[in-house]
């Protein structure tokens, strides 16, 4: 993982992300909603602490942006791994292609960063519809080992074709994202963009996950005899969402290169691939907000744990299996449970209602 | 004109032969009931209309349209729902949900048109949802619409399932043992309800242990034996038919 600015372990940040997940264990479970309505207070809620975040934390603009780009590769696959219930471990492969394509685009034939932007979500969705078409009738490990080979032979093709991608060193000076000659050179500006950015994407997913499309989704992956029994067709819908979340990730590549200015292949190995899944799966299957947090507290602490230098990968994996053991579905999952009901407590309208019925 | 026509369907497993040359006819807006005792290839048959399977040797068409191996969503859109013989509702999923995505090939919109919630879309939603909670109202579910489906009695979930299957309008109904399980009120219940049904003029393919609920809301009864038809009559006919008596209602084990 990139680190340009590496931060002390510090008391406050422990609080700062603590916080949160220590209310949300003292409240009891309530009902699941309902997906109907779009956006709720809770919405505000999460989205309010996302922008408040760095002003009371100033010096986490880079990280928070980097935070925000690995947000929306995870946001995508939050929607392919959470609803529709398939792995994938090669979504740092979808990250690379979107990191290329603006690299290649902007620094040798001199596309502008909004034409390579939408370029680099391009070409991710068309490598996801022809690997997806005929990996997807595979399920489980089978899937998981298929996307995993896909991972690995987009890194050796990266590294062998050095003509095109510079190689294992890659390709540096990508211009920096701009939009009609403003550039976004500073951390604050790139925070905008990519905060923007993924706040734009969480509402086309939570569009997506309230419409038919989100349905589809949740019953291919609770049952595909009986989502296939009610005409759903659950190869479309699977593919669909595959190309989708590959789309996400293309941008968040072509923003990450736009943002660091470099595309080399060590971004784009297996590890991330696997970060992108603990990042679903310790946020919440079946969640938008979820993965979005904990991608910032992921970031974050493989950022605080540098420090330890060779300790900090067995810190790491402490870390994740005491969450897995205190949140066995999910973060976002019992964080999402909790703020409803606090939320009803508040209003007693949603109360009355679920009192009547 | 008969709906629904098997002819001459086989289908093996491994050279186990589960259904060996049944040919079925289903008229249009009646009730057939399929008995027999357990193994003796009704769900199998169930499977094969479907398209879960594809049969061995032998032909199926419904409304004259040849679904031989046809792809099981692609049968389900031509107006066949079905319900498991297992309960498969999507527990995730709250109630009302698990009757919306059972219209998922009647509401409007695609990935992109979705994400942007277009007006159609909200406009297409809103009327989907009016119409799910018609059905719901129909089945008696409306006051949980909001809970999550696996929350729900035994008994409400079977009738969930036959909720999301009625959502997408079939014109053929296949019930795989839906009384099973149920007590004796509901299954009262249930039968009523598929009566309604049958009035509004879907056919319905029943199959079913329970045998007073069989004799008496169907309108003709099959039965299968080790994978062979037969006999194929109205219930009173099937009653005395001695074969039939011979092969499940004394020996089978499963009296009435």
């Amino acid at each position: 993982m990139v680190t340009k600015h590496q931060h002390e372990f510090r008391k406050r940040d422990l609080f700062l992300t603590g916080g949160l997940w220590l209310i949300s264990l003292i409240l009891p479970n309530p009902h699941l909603p309902y997906r109907k309505e779009f956006l709720k207070k809770r919405d505000f809620l999460y989205l309010g602490v996302l922008v408040l975040l760095p002003m009371v934390w100033p010096d986490s603009l880079f990280l928070m942006g980097l935070a925000g780009i690995y947000a929306i590769v995870a946001l995508g696959l939050s929607l392919f791994l959470g609803y529709a219930g398939q792995i994938s471990l090669g979504h740092a492969a979808f990250f690379g292609i979107g990191a290329y394509t603006t690299a290649i685009l902007t620094t040798r034939y001199g596309v502008t960063s909004v034409g390579a932007f939408w370029a680099a979500a391009a070409a991710a969705a068309l490598c996801a519809y022809l690997i997806g078409k005929p990996i997807l009738k595979l399920k489980g490990y089978f899937l998981a080992l298929a996307t995993l080979g896909f991972g690995e032979i987009f890194l050796v093709i990266v590294r062998e074709a050095r003509d095109l991608t510079g190689g294992v060193s890659g390709i540096f000076g990508v211009p920096l994202f701009s939009v009609a000659g403003f550039a976004f050179d500073t951390y604050l500006k790139q925070y905008c963009l990519i905060w923007g950015t993924l706040i734009g994407l969480v509402l086309f997913a939570k569009n997506l996950v309230r419409s038919k499309i989100g349905r589809a989704l949740l019953a291919v992956a609770a049952s595909e005899d009986a989502a296939a029994s009610v005409g759903i067709n659950v190869v479309q819908v699977k593919l669909g969402v595959f190309v989708i979340s590959a789309a996400f990730a293309g941008l968040a590549g072509s923003l990450f290169a736009g943002v660091m200015s470099t595309a080399s292949p060590d971004a784009f190995g297996l590890g991330l691939s696997v970060l992108m899944v603990m990042m679903v799966i310790i946020g919440g299957m079946g969640t938008l907000y979820g993965p979005i947090f904990a991608a910032i507290f992921l970031t974050w602490l493989t950022n605080a744990l540098a420090a330890y230098q060779e300790y900090s990968l067995p810190i790491f994996g402490v870390i994740i299996l005491l969450l897995l053991i205190f949140f066995p579905d999910g973060v976002g999952t019992r964080l999402n449970a909790r703020l409803i009901y606090l939320i009803s407590y508040w209003g007693r309208k949603q109360r009355r209602e679920r009192v009547d019925t | 004109m008969s709906l629904l026509a098997i002819d001459s369907i086989s289908k093996s497993y491994d050279g186990v032969l589960a259904l060996n040359r049944v040919s079925l006819a289903v008229r249009q807006g009646t009730i057939k009931g399929l008995i027999g005792s357990n193994g003796a290839g009704k769900t199998t048959l169930f499977h094969l209309i479907s398209g879960m399977e594809s049969p061995t040797a032998g032909q199926i068409s419904f409304a004259g349209v040849d679904i031989t191996g046809k792809a099981p969503h692609e049968i389900a859109v031509l107006g066949v729902g079905r319900t498991f013989q297992t309960i498969q509702i999507w527990g995730t999923m709250t109630v009302v949900e698990n009757i919306l995505a059972g219209m998922h090939t009647r509401v409007p919109g695609n990935l992109l048109s979705c994400g942007l919630w277009l007006p159609w879309i909200h406009k297409g939603e809103k009327a989907a949802l009016k119409e799910a909670k018609g059905i719901l109202e129909f089945l008696g579910l409306l006051g949980r619409w909001k809970w999550p489906a696996m929350q729900l009695s035994f008994g409400q979930q079977k009738m969930l399932e036959l909720g999301r299957a009625l959502a997408m309008r079939p014109r053929l109904l296949l019930l795989d043992e839906p009384a099973a399980g149920l007590t004796p009120a509901e299954v009262k219940k249930l039968s009523e309800k598929v009566c309604e049904l049958k009035g509004q003029g879907i056919t319905i393919v029943v199959v079913e242990h329970h045998q007073g609920m069989v004799m008496e809301i169907a309108d003709e009864v099959a039965v299968l034996h080790n994978g062979e038809l037969i006999a194929d009559n109205t219930p009173a006919a099937v009653k005395r038919d001695r074969r039939v008596i011979e092969a499940y209602l004394t020996g089978g084990g499963r009296g009435a």
